[in-house]
């Protein structure tokens, strides 16, 4: 009888284990590892030199962070050693500096447009293109310091380009700040896709503005810019609010819960009384 | 003894009136979200038309459609003639059927049948379809 | 008043029920010094009855299908009013839960609680507590988030271990190759019907032990019995005790109101604490995130399937040390029930302790 409940128990322990051990290894496969490795990789990552030597840049940069990869940009068959640069598999090479702004533009639509109008895009036979300001295969996420007195007086004194700067710093300042709060809402288990699409779009616009290079306008649209980001602000503190009500009200619980328990441990200390006197009796 | 001026029954009803409203209080706090949590959505917006295409609704046929969460039915009964009922039988809730070469609706659960006014024609049935208000606007039948 | 009476003589008259009453709530005596730890079975009475509620509630929006779980969990959290409300409390109550059950076990075990004549009522006990993990395991799938995916991927994977079926039963237990739209329908079932049935008969049989052996003298001071069974069936009655109804529920009470108010504050001012990031993101089969990490809960049996060279031995570590514990009280036959006249018990109770610490701190470092 003690056997079998015995035996009966390690079969049942043999099947739940499993699944309570749970949780093995951890697996650490990242999201580089993830993105397959080209023949590009393959090939370049081993070679010494000019050709070997975008690839660890590319792997820091913002483009690798989103899985764009060599082919992404340079056409090619990622898949096929031998024709892996052949130019009927779409193979493009190093483009010329007057070609940047296109090759770079089968992406960044809306910021080749207004850049191509801009002065910088006219006078971009020997002025500044894409990877000037950018660089190529370290690109990465845009901030405001590409803007810099350093870099723009390469060229020209930097007093106009600081002026646009100063035009846009509050703005640039605001959609960090938006940012940071989309995504701390995020992280409590808001959902915030339309917030984040939003945010998305209206930076991507804002991008564009820069590319103007046109004092008066960036100044005129920066005015735009804020009031949409006003209505996106006015979105989080309703967010917000909500939260500091839900904790409002929790407290009242917390404190009702509290005097509840601290009320039953006093009527236990009637009945411990009475329970005392009667033993004494 | 002499713990306090009270012996223990006494503060225990006082300990227990209190307990009695905090128990309340805690109560009431719980039941608003459960309400809440339950208690049908998107019900609101029900003055809104109801907008269904034209060519949905030729001569002679009936279309039905969602009004405000209840079934209904829009039929053209003479070229350009538009009406709309509520498609729930009166006797016991069941969906009428448009009958075209007749032209009345005939309920297929105990046989009630509706003249395209919605009145009663036949069978057990106490109170005529409700019939909603139509016009046509830009291509559109707009009900409600 | 009158009306109240007249319906319980109606059914007094047919059921005795003012004797099955009597007996079990003013006539049931506990020991005279049972102490704050003897409330812990009617606290996770009460967690696991808010449990059951917030689930059901939860079932009234939530859509147990691939490529809608994640959107529906989503729509309760943000759109359905109070159903941020409903989540938090079912998701923390969980952990609550796994606390207390282990505070439970441990109180039971320092105490002898578990020696004869209590053998069933802690096998029961320990079958619900691995029923109860088993509930969070099946339970964290349902929201179809990365988390969710790449857990159960992992949790399921370890089963691949075992020799000669490893691989049929890791297909089997995810109703796929791989987890999947399977997976989800299979956990659902069992997180939501299956267990919880097995749940309450397992409760049931629980407490009726409890109520049968009688509630253990606590063993401390002078009052301390040692355990033992005699030829017949004896109800460990105590003559001198306070009644269980209303001197004892209503300290029993007063716990449970404390830990509900740890569990409201956790679920309004940090209802991210059991939320991991991955957490947020719906599943993607194509994509493991960087650092998946178990629960606490489960951090000392990931360690330790870490530390053994080979699956099949972490594997068999773990099955041996829950064996050992379940089958304690066969084992470990003495009648002393003192802890501090049991030093090899103590020392033993100590490590374990420190053991299973040391294992989850570790686990949650590396
Ligand atoms: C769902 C989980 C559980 C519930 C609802 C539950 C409920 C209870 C209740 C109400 C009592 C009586 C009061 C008390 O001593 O606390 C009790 C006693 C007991 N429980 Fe549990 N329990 C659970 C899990 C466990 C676990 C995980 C164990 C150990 C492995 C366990 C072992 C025991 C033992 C040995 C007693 C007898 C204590 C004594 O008489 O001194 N229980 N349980
Ligand atoms: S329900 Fe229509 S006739 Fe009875």
């Amino acid at each position: 009888m003690k056997r079998g409940v015995l035996a009966s128990l390690t079969l049942l322990l043999a099947t739940v284990m499993p699944l309570t051990a749970a949780y093995a290894e951890s697996t650490s496969a990242s999201g580089e590892a993830a993105a397959a490795e080209t023949v590009c990789l393959q090939c370049h990552g081993g070679q010494a030199g000019r050709l070997g030597a975008p690839v660890s840049p590319w792997r820091q940069s913002i483009h690798a962070k989103n899985g764009i990869s060599c082919h992404d940009c340079h056409g090619g068959d990622p898949a096929d050693f031998a024709q892996a640069m052949s130019p009927e598999r779409g193979f493009l090479d190093v483009p010329a500096a007057a070609a940047i702004a296109d090759f770079c533009g089968r992406c960044h639509v809306g910021v080749r447009e207004d850049y191509l109008a801009s002065a910088h895009g006219r006078a971009r036979e020997r002025g500044p293109h894409c990877v000037t300001c950018h660089g190529s295969h370290t690109v990465q996420a845009a901030t405001l310091e590409l803007i810099n007195a350093k870099d723009c007086s390469r060229c020209h004194e930097f007093g106009r380009a600081g002026q646009i700067k100063e035009a846009v710093a509050a703005v640039d300042a605001r959609i960090l700040a938006v940012e940071r709060d989309i995504a701390a809402m995020h992280r409590i288990g808001f959902a915030t896709r339309e917030l984040q699409d939003e945010l998305f779009n209206l930076r991507n616009a804002f991008h564009r503005l820069f590319h103007t290079v046109d004092v008066n306008k960036v100044r005129k649209e920066t005015e735009d810019f804020s009031r949409q980001l006003d209505f996106l602000d006015g979105k989080i503190a309703a967010l917000h609010a909500e939260l500091q009500w839900r904790q409002l009200v929790g407290s009242g619980v917390i404190l009702l819960l509290l005097a509840a328990g601290v009320l039953l441990l006093l009527l236990r200390k009637t009945y411990a009384d009475e329970e005392r006197g009667r033993k004494e009796e | 003894m002499d713990t306090g001026r009270q012996g223990p029954s006494e503060r225990r009803l006082f300990l227990l009136s209190m307990l009695a409203g905090v128990g309340a209080l805690l109560g009431a706090i719980a039941v608003w979200p459960l309400y809440r949590y339950l208690a049908p959505q998107g019900g609101g917006g029900t003055t809104e038309q109801v907008a269904i295409p034209l060519s949905d609704v030729p001569l002679g046929a009936a279309r039905f459609f969602d009004y405000h969460g209840r079934p209904a039915v829009l039929v053209q009964v003479q070229a350009g003639e538009y009406v709309a009922l509520s498609a729930v039988c009166t006797h016991l809730g069941c969906i009428v059927k448009w009958v075209g070469e007749k032209r009345h609706f005939l309920c297929p659960c105990h046989g009630g049948q509706f003249a395209p006014t919605g009145a009663v024609l036949a069978g057990p049935p106490p109170q005529p379809l409700a019939s909603y208000r139509v016009i046509v606007q830009s291509g559109k039948l707009l009900v409600g | 008043m009158d009306r109240l009476k007249t319906l319980m003589d109606w059914f007094d008259v047919r059921l005795g029920v003012r004797e099955i009453l009597r007996s079990n709530l003013q006539g049931y005596l506990l020991p005279r010094h049972v102490n704050i730890w003897y409330s812990l079975g009617a606290v996770l009475l009460a967690l696991f009855t808010l449990q059951f509620l917030s689930g059901i509630l939860l079932l009234v929006y939530y859509l147990p299908a691939a490529d809608k779980a994640f959107v529906s969990v989503e729509r309760i959290m943000n759109a359905v009013p109070y159903g941020w409300l409903i989540r938090t409390l079912h998701m923390v109550g969980s952990n609550i839960i796994v606390a207390v059950l282990l505070l439970h076990l441990l109180s039971v075990l320092f105490m002898g609680a578990y020696k004869k004549p209590r053998e069933l009522t802690w096998l029961s006990g320990f079958g619900l507590f691995n029923l109860s993990l088993i509930l969070c395991l099946t339970g964290y799938l349902l929201p179809w988030s990365q988390l969710s995916f790449w857990a159960t991927t992992v949790a399921t994977d370890a089963a691949g271990a075992v020799p000669w079926i490893g691989e049929g039963l890791v297909t089997f237990l995810r109703g796929s190759p791989s987890v999947g739209a399977g997976t989800l329908g299979r956990f659902f079932a069992l997180h939501v019907v299956a267990f919880p049935l097995l749940f309450l008969g397992l409760v049931g049989f629980h407490l009726f032990c409890v109520r049968r052996a009688g509630i253990s003298v606590p063993p401390f001071g002078p009052s301390a019995r040692p355990a033992g069974v005699g030829t017949t069936f004896q109800h460990e009655v105590h003559r001198d005790g306070i009644p269980f109804f209303p001197n004892y529920t209503v300290k029993e009470l007063a716990v449970v109101m404390f830990v509900l108010a740890g569990l409201v504050a956790i679920t309004v001012f940090a209802p991210a604490l059991f939320l991991p990031p991955d957490a947020l993101e719906p599943a993607d089969p194509f994509t493991t995130p960087d650092h998946i990490k178990p629960e606490w809960y489960f951090l000392w049996a990931y360690q330790t399937l870490k530390i053994f060279p080979s699956k099949l031995m972490g594997l068999a570590a773990q099955g041996g040390a829950m064996t050992l514990l379940a089958l304690l009280p066969f084992l470990d036959r003495g009648e002393e029930r003192r802890p501090f006249h049991r030093p090899l018990f103590l020392t033993l109770y100590g490590l374990g302790i420190l053991l299973l610490l040391g294992l989850s701190i570790w686990g949650h470092r590396s």
